[in-house]
């Protein structure tokens, strides 16, 4: 995995401005502020947020809603399996926190090529911090093998700054409107 | 396999007892007389940062002549390095103390992990003493299971195989979420990566059956463990292939290969059985306790107005209340029994699984703060909860849920079960 201080394009930073909009479009509907966006060719084709208060369902990440969106366009388009498969393989994804085991898991199913990631996840991680999914496994497969995934390159750091103050101002403002009976602050942690 | 068995698969892999990795420490016998000084300066000089379950002192009492035994007191000084000279690799205040106090030091082994057993615990002092603290949480079964509480685990399980035969074709994953306190279902969900069925027809999905089940439970072996041989589908002539490949957590990365035309169907690589019923009970969730539909849709409306971008959301919202729908009539029989109590996600549910989880799957159900897992067959090349991951042992994790596996009788696979 790269570190900051690395070269990097320099629509990088653009694009991760994107996603830490997208973080604050979470923040504006109380949900923990991670956003992202995904990129096709230098261009945007899908961006995500963070949906879990709003949807009661933990597992409504920024970039299971990205993708989401992008199936839900490529569906309407009548695109084939494979053909998905081959876009999926030319899309980078930014976000503004590194993915958790589950996004992680998924971006390595759909076969993403890339991810940018601004600050670590150290409870949840799936690129580095706590499992690393990115990275496919160099093991021998047992007789035969079921097709696994190559892996994503991952790039950490990227702007980590804003993301974390993205998240301080979230937990020190106390989220006043949310359901606090069923909410405990520190059970809100689940990027 | 004849009968219903419930095994609990622990946070880490067994170890045999006496089978524990170890590690070298440089210890020595000392007169008890300067006992607590030295172990407090030890601590201080030379504290056993990763070894805490290690105790600092062993005492042994040896029989002395003329009947009058003493206890001997030894104490480790430091962990031996691994390489070379080991006093010259000792610190300085460490190799100080050593000499002002005239000791004597030895290698000892010590057992590297904390016991997570009293076996393991009891095997461990042999070498070296150490504390051992059982699980301080408790989550019900681990400890066993009553005679009743087995008859709906079983229950349950023979439920969720029933939906994995029902589903169109393939043979898929099958998830049931459970209330066990009242032992009722919040929801069940089937694979939907690749179904000629959209997910907004649950109904249809689950009432349509098929016989396939049948013919490729007869590739696993008497465990019910599946079998290597057929899941890789290289081997094997295209119908059980076709067969299956249908689980989705069993082959996450394939759906990019599908063969064939799949233009009719619905199909999404994500929408795991897991992933599904959890959607599902959030959608119940909502239905059933509407209180907070109003930040819902407020946060709605700014999500459309400050966010262009963020896809169809329109469509999701209709997608959504035919989802609730659906939950409504698959549910019915409960609601007003269980309106007083709503709990926070998925706190204190049950998930059986027919198959062990992929990692996707399993974190995803760490997120919506299931209780218990249960699953029926091992998922060898991908599974996340013992075979691949055992991500029930991943403690920086905020929640925990305990795994256990249901073997099921041969005669429940076929088509009478
Ligand atoms: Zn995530
Ligand atoms: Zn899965």
């Amino acid at each position: 995995m790269s570190s900051l201080g690395e070269e990097y394009p320099d629509d990088t930073l653009t694009f991760m401005l994107l996603a830490i909009e997208q973080a604050k479009v979470a923040m504006d509907c109380l949900e923990v502020p991670v956003g992202c966006v995904i990129v096709e060719d230098g261009k945007v084709i899908a961006s995500g947020r963070n949906r879990t208060t709003e949807t009661r369902n933990a597992t409504r990440h920024a970039e299971m809603e990205a993708i989401d969106t992008l199936l839900e366009q490529w569906r309407e388009k009548r695109l084939s399996q494979s053909e998905v498969a081959k876009i999926f393989s030319k899309c980078k994804l930014y976000v503004t926190c590194e993915p958790c085991i589950m996004c992680a898991a998924a971006l390595s199913f759909i076969g993403i090529k890339e991810v940018f990631y601004g600050c670590g996840n150290d409870k949840f991680g799936g690129c580095g911090s706590i499992l690393s999914l990115h990275s496919s496994s160099s093991e021998p497969l047992i007789s035969g093998g079921a097709p696994r995934g190559e892996g994503f390159k991952c790039n950490g750091g990227i702007m980590a700054s804003e993301a974390v103050s993205l998240f301080r101002s979230f937990y020190e403002q106390g989220n006043p409107n949310a359901p606090k009976p069923h909410r405990p602050l520190a059970q809100q942690a689940t990027q | 396999m004849d009968t219903w068995q419930i095994l609990h698969i622990p946070d880490n892999p067994p170890i045999a007892p006496d089978q524990q990795p170890t590690v070298d420490a440089i210890a020595s016998l000392i007169d008890p007389k300067f006992a607590n000084t030295l172990v407090r300066r030890l601590n201080q000089i030379s504290p056993l940062e990763n070894l805490r379950h290690v105790k600092r002192v062993k005492k042994k009492f040896v029989e002395g002549v003329y009947l009058t035994g003493k206890t001997q007191l030894s104490v480790i000084l430091c962990l031996a390095s691994e390489n070379g000279n080991q006093l010259e690799s000792m610190q300085n205040d460490v190799q100080e103390l050593m000499n002002s106090y005239k000791l004597s030091p030895f290698i000892t082994k010590v057992c590297k992990y904390a016991a997570l057993s009293k076996e393991e615990w009891e095997e461990q002092c042999k070498l070296w003493p150490t504390s051992y603290h059982p699980p301080t949480y408790n989550i019900d079964g681990i400890t066993g299971f009553s005679e009743e509480d087995s008859q709906s685990v079983f229950r349950f399980m023979k439920y969720a195989i029933q939906l994995a035969k029902s589903s169109d074709n393939l043979v898929v994953n099958a998830a049931v979420i459970v209330d066990p306190s009242v032992k009722q279902v919040i929801t069940t969900a089937c694979d939907q990566t690749c179904s000629s069925y959209s997910p907004t027809n649950k109904i249809t999905l689950e009432t349509s059956c098929c016989e396939k089940l049948e013919a490729f439970i007869s590739h696993s072996d008497s465990d019910g463990v599946l079998n290597h041989q057929t899941v890789h589908s290289n081997s094997f002539p295209d119908k059980s292939k076709q067969l299956c490949t249908g689980v989705s957590c069993l082959y996450p990365w394939q759906w990019a290969d599908q063969q064939s035309d799949m233009s009719s169907c619905y199909w999404h690589p994500l929408r795991h059985a897991a992933i599904v019923a959890i959607e599902s009970s959030a959608a119940r969730d909502r239905y059933l306790f509407p209180s907070l539909g109003k930040i819902q849709d407020k946060s709605f409306e700014m999500d459309n107005m400050q966010s262009s971008s963020a896809g169809s959301p329109a469509k999701r919202q209709k997608t959504n209340s035919t989802n609730v729908h659906s939950d409504d009539n698959l549910t019915n029989g409960e609601g007003s029994s269980s309106l007083s109590a709503r709990p926070y996600l998925c706190t204190g549910f049950d998930m059986y699984l027919v198959w062990e989880p992929c990692i996707m799957c399993a974190m995803a159900l760490v997120h919506q703060r299931i209780r218990r897992i249960f699953f029926a067959f091992p998922n060898p090349d991908a599974g996340a909860l013992g075979s691949v991951h055992r991500l029930q042992g991943e403690t920086s994790l905020n929640h925990h849920y305990a795994v256990f596996r249901v073997l099921v009788p041969q005669q429940i696979l076929s088509r009478e079960g």
